[in-house]
């Protein structure tokens, strides 16, 4: 092997910044969470060793399961969503706009790369209903229909968060997908159409299997980006009405510095953690399978 | 992902002459549900754009969906723009730095996994890897901690420091694939010209990453940029508000009733994201990407 | 060669610009810690500056604070300026603890809204104790003996904070609204729930209160007020020291009380997206008949500009006494509201004492005389009082026993769970029993 290239002093010096910053930043803290999750109390008040006690405590705990119940509908709305209208408008690219389809491309993606706070602050008077009226309820009022309390019960509320949330990333998954759908191959396409596929038939049998790898991708990148879902939620409905749209990220927020439980808010996150790790395990094994493929 | 720049793959054999007017027919439809996308990704920006010039009273008094009634009525912004400047001056001061950090320590980290040889090497790679999963919340609390016994809290420090550490992992993991795809022979063959490692890393692989650096660049910056849960917990002072905290607490500070200003702010926020965003859409969207998949 | 040296410089240039813009940013961050210096009074140094977190739905405090600054408490002012800085209500009690765990409050700080937050920082060491700073300071008089009680009532015999406020609550009405229905004033539960009613049936919304996230107090003051009336004032106290539970069937009966109100549609369409400034804007200008609020509002009320309704057009009522309750109309709840507290830290620099003792000493006086706000200081001279102001400092004098808020008791997690389920409350959505096991679930026990 090149003597160069394995030269310690270089490698130290390449490398070890990087992983200095990384260890001190992010692993050492990640451990002293876990450290945390055997006390409770705060930094005002001090910590007291208390065992296994919030991992018990996180089991029976109605607002953690209301909360692990929210992320999880949350994360399987909302990703279902996302890919699924981000497919239909990769296919859209592909196959009916094609040359035009660049400038749609650019202003669907743009939400994706917009601050997540003004987007939360748009939608949150898009459909407001007291004290003023937004034009969603205003359009519902010209119909004839009743305005609709949005932010008013949690059932609602949700749907306006998954609205916004696949109206915000669709352009993001439509790009993620189009790459996939480009790479199916034009003779592959041409010889089914000679044999006279068209339409549905022709996705569901031949765009649909050759796509299936990175429409795996993005699902599981979808489910991890939104378990770990935080900031449209808290600018757009802080979490309520009551608790009612509040998921395990802002539950573990709430309690760690409003409640000033750094225990059991590390335990929400350790919990979290793991969901996450599942999901990224997932990631792992259908990049490998979409290695094999290639 | 290179495949994306391919502009059209699909290319259909010309339809015959007679079944074209059917197919205009066919495709109806199809325009019709492009327009409706259209005006649904158009329509919430635009009406934001309009509200921003109106008045207290045309919010009180006029339909929601009316045009304002005056398109010179910048006081909004002027007073928008009083607090929103010094937001975004602490975003800029906390972003930079931190992407220039992340870049610089994170390509060399790469070529340093994928290029040098030594024991060891997958396992650092993979512990980088595992940094993509770890949810911002894990590190919060600790960090908070070690901030402030170091005194750094009341400064912008917390933030580049934590921004460079998150973004270090995907940094890293891109950068190390973008060099496997560079045959190693160049590499072994300016070390033959006696250059030592650290200089055919700077002569030869960085200059070579030109391009993926600027992609993963644009991808962090998006990501550094528009962080709130990081930016909500070491900002405890209201001078070190970054531009996302500062929208956050815009509308409590101008009151709900208050519309114009606010939706000033939020456009101000648009515009300059979309000034980036059009010189560079194919760019971004690319590495966004390619950033999603790797991840 | 050459172009090894060219490349040397390009790579030079490349160093520098990355730190100068690392440069930039030490720059910055020095440059900000030397104002967020001002709350590194202790040690020894006088501190540059005299920082004050104010909150955004208190203009009165600041307005006061500023006033002071350029007339009576000039010098003070010159020895250490006053800056300002502002917060959310709803998120002052996290920002306070992330401060005090830096030990970095500023001098002067709105005190949490969970009073046992403040408690807990008096213990570890971080918040001063009011009433031994002004003893200290030999200037205990300057605090009004009604505001000690009150203040001492909910902290168990200390006097942790400042009464900037002194503040008693009630149900605020239009005059004209109600003579227009021919309502007479009510006084008791039972005619006031006839009045929404004959209202609500006229068309006109009965109640104006907030739901929306935090300020959720609006509607569960109505369940303290309920509790305290028909269980007796003490009964929220027998909850904290564990003699009774919110989920025991007569305190459930308060708050489906409320509840019920809020099925009838009392509290306006929709009380969970109306926020304080909203709620206090629809009474303000005559879109409904009532609205429950402390008496720090009357600096509102006094203002033309807000309050388009006249300051002679709203009237003053007690909370309803409860048919066959224990409680009276008379227990006043009274409160010192957004109090004002000093960090431990601050109080040993000698500029902050002296702003202290000049706070102490003209507050009181400035508050009423340009806000008409009543506070728990000493008044000294002879101020034009508006009458909204005269009432309420007569209803002080007049007031025997006083009661707390349904929080006052309770820690940040059970205040949080109430003020936010608070707005569901009102708008019917929750029922009381549910309210009630949510909050006692976040009390804990």
């Amino acid at each position: 092997m090149n003597r160069v290239l394995g030269d310690k002093r270089a490698i130290l010096l390449l490398l070890g910044p990087a992983l200095l910053v990384y260890s001190v930043v992010m692993l050492m803290p990640m451990l002293w969470s876990l450290g945390y999750t055997l006390f409770s109390g705060s930094v005002v008040t001090g910590f007291t060793w208390v065992g296994l006690d919030n991992f018990q405590k996180l089991f029976t705990d109605p607002a953690a399961r209301e909360a692990l119940l929210f992320t999880l509908k949350y994360a399987v709305v909302i990703t279902i969503g996302q890919v699924t209208v981000g497919y239909g408008l990769a296919l859209l690219y592909v196959f009916f706009l094609r040359k035009a389809s660049a400038t749609i491309r650019t202003l669907v993606f743009f939400p994706v790369v917009l601050p997540t706070v003004a987007v939360s602050l748009l939608f949150q008077k898009f459909f407001e209903f007291a004290p003023q009226t937004g034009p969603v309820n205003a359009l519902l009022e010209a119909v004839g229909l009743h305005a609709v309390d949005w932010f008013g019960t949690a059932g609602t509320a949700f749907w306006v968060i998954a609205l916004m949330d696949i109206w915000r990333s669709m352009g993001f998954y439509a790009v993620l997908l189009y790459a996939g759908l480009v790479d199916v191959p034009d003779e592959l396409l041409e010889s089914a159409r000679l044999d006279g596929a068209a339409g549905w038939r022709l996705v569901r049998s031949i765009v649909l299997p050759l796509s299936l790898p990175v429409l795996v991708s993005s699902i599981i990148f979808s489910i991890n980006g939104t378990l770990k879902v935080f900031d449209s939620i808290y600018a757009l409905t802080g979490g309520g009405p009551g608790s009612g749209t509040t998921p395990l990220t802002l539950l573990m927020y709430r309690t760690s510095f409003f409640y000033g439980d750094y225990g059991y808010g590390s335990t929400i996150a350790l919990a979290l953690t793991i969901l996450c790790l599942i999901v990224t395990l997932f990631i792992f094994r259908a990049n490998r399978r979409d290695l094999t493929q290639d | 992902m290179t495949t994306l720049t391919r502009t059209n793959p699909v290319t259909t054999a010309n339809p015959t002459r007679p079944g074209r007017a059917r197919k205009r027919l066919r495709r109806i439809p199809l325009y019709a549900g492009v327009t409706v996308l259209l005006v649904v990704m158009v329509y919430p920006l635009l009406w934001l754009l309009l509200g921003s010039f109106k008045t207290q009273d045309e919010f009180l008094n006029n339909p929601t969906w009316s045009l304002p009634d005056s398109f010179a009525n910048f006081s909004n912004y002027a007073e928008a723009w009083s607090s929103i400047a010094l937001y975004l001056r602490n975003s800029i001061l906390a972003v930079f730095p931190a992407l220039a950090l992340v870049i610089v320590l994170g390509t060399a980290a790469g070529y340093a996994l994928e290029v040098m040889v030594f024991r060891g090497r997958g396992g650092v790679l993979l512990l980088f890897l595992a940094g993509i999963m770890i949810p911002g919340q894990m590190i919060l609390l600790p960090l908070f901690t070690v901030y402030f016994k170091l005194h750094l809290t009341s400064t912008l420090w917390p933030l580049i420091i934590t921004y460079t550490a998150i973004g270090l992992p995907l940094t890293v993991f891109m950068m190390a694939t973008y060099f496997r795809s560079i045959p190693r022979e160049v590499f072994e063959a300016s070390t033959l010209d006696g250059a030592s490692a650290i200089r055919s890393f700077w002569s030869i692989g960085f200059p070579m990453m030109r391009n993926a650096v600027f992609t993963i660049a644009l991808v962090q910056f998006f990501f550094l940029w528009n962080d709130l849960l990081i930016a909500l917990t070491f900002t405890t002072q209201d001078y070190l508000r970054t531009v996302q905290v500062g929208l956050l607490n815009f509308t409590g500070q101008f009151g709900a009733v208050d519309y114009g200003p606010t939706f000033a702010a939020i456009c101000i926020n648009m515009f300059i994201v979309l000034v980036l965003y059009i010189f560079l859409n194919q760019r971004v969207m690319r590495g966004l990407a390619a950033g999603a998949v790797k991840g | 060669m050459n172009s090894m040296l060219k490349r040397r410089r390009t790579l030079l240039v490349g160093a520098l610009g990355l730190s100068a813009t690392l440069a930039l940013a030490a720059c910055s961050g020095s440059d900000s810690g030397s104002s967020g210096k001002s709350s590194d009074g202790g040690s020894g140094k006088s501190a540059s500056k005299l920082s004050f977190l104010a909150i955004n739905e208190n203009e009165t405090i600041p307005t006061t604070l500023t006033t002071l600054s350029k007339d009576e408490c000039k010098a003070q002012d010159a020895a250490q300026p006053l800056e300002i800085t502002k917060q959310a209500q709803s998120t002052l009690d996290q920002q306070l603890q992330l401060l005090a765990g830096q030990d970095a409050l500023p001098q002067l700080f709105i005190s949490a809204n969970a009073p046992s937050l403040n408690a807990q920082l008096a213990e570890q060491g971080t918040l001063q104790d009011a009433g031994e700073a002004l003893k200290t300071l030999g200037i205990s008089d300057s605090v009004l003996p009604a505001a000690t009680s009150v203040i001492e009532n909910l902290y168990d015999g200390k006097q942790l904070v400042l009464p900037t406020e002194l503040n008693i609550e009630g149900i605020w009405y239009n005059k004209k609204i109600l003579a227009d229905n021919g309502i007479e004033v009510p006084a008791t539960w039972t005619e006031l729930t006839d009045a929404f009613a004959k209202l609500k049936a006229a068309g006109i919304q009965p109640i104006s209160q907030a739901g929306k996230g935090g300020d959720g107090w609006g509607v569960t003051r109505w369940v303290g007020n309920y509790i305290a009336r028909d269980l007796g004032a003490t009964a929220l106290q027998d909850v904290r020291d564990g003699k009774a539970k919110l989920t025991d069937s007569e305190y459930v009966k308060a708050a489906d009380a409320i509840a019920d109100l809020g099925k009838q549609g009392y509290f306006g369409q929709s009380p969970t997206s109306i926020d304080y400034t909203t709620a206090l804007n629809t009474f303000l200008t005559g879109d409904a008949a009532f609205i429950y609020m402390g008496s720090w509002a009357v600096s509102n009320f006094s203002d033309e500009t807000q309050n388009k309704v006249g300051a002679d057009n709203i009237g003053f009522m007690h909370f309803p006494a409860v048919d066959g309750g224990k409680g009276s109309a008379d227990q006043m709840p009274a409160n010192v509201g957004t109090a004002v507290a000093i960090s431990a830290k601050g109080f040993k620099d000698t500029a902050t004492q002296d702003w202290v003792k000049c706070i102490a000493a003209n507050y009181g006086t400035v508050a009423l005389r340009d806000s008409g706000q009543v506070t728990g200081f000493e008044v000294s001279g002879d101020t034009n009082v508006a009458p909204l102001s005269q009432l309420v400092q007569d209803e002080i004098g007049k007031t025997k026993e006083s009661i707390l808020w349904f929080e006052a008791y309770f820690s940040p997690q059970a205040t949080t769970t109430s003020q936010n389920d608070g707005g569901l409350l009102g708008s019917g959505q929750l029922s009381g029993e549910e309210f009630m096991k949510q909050v006692q679930a976040s009390l804990g026990s």
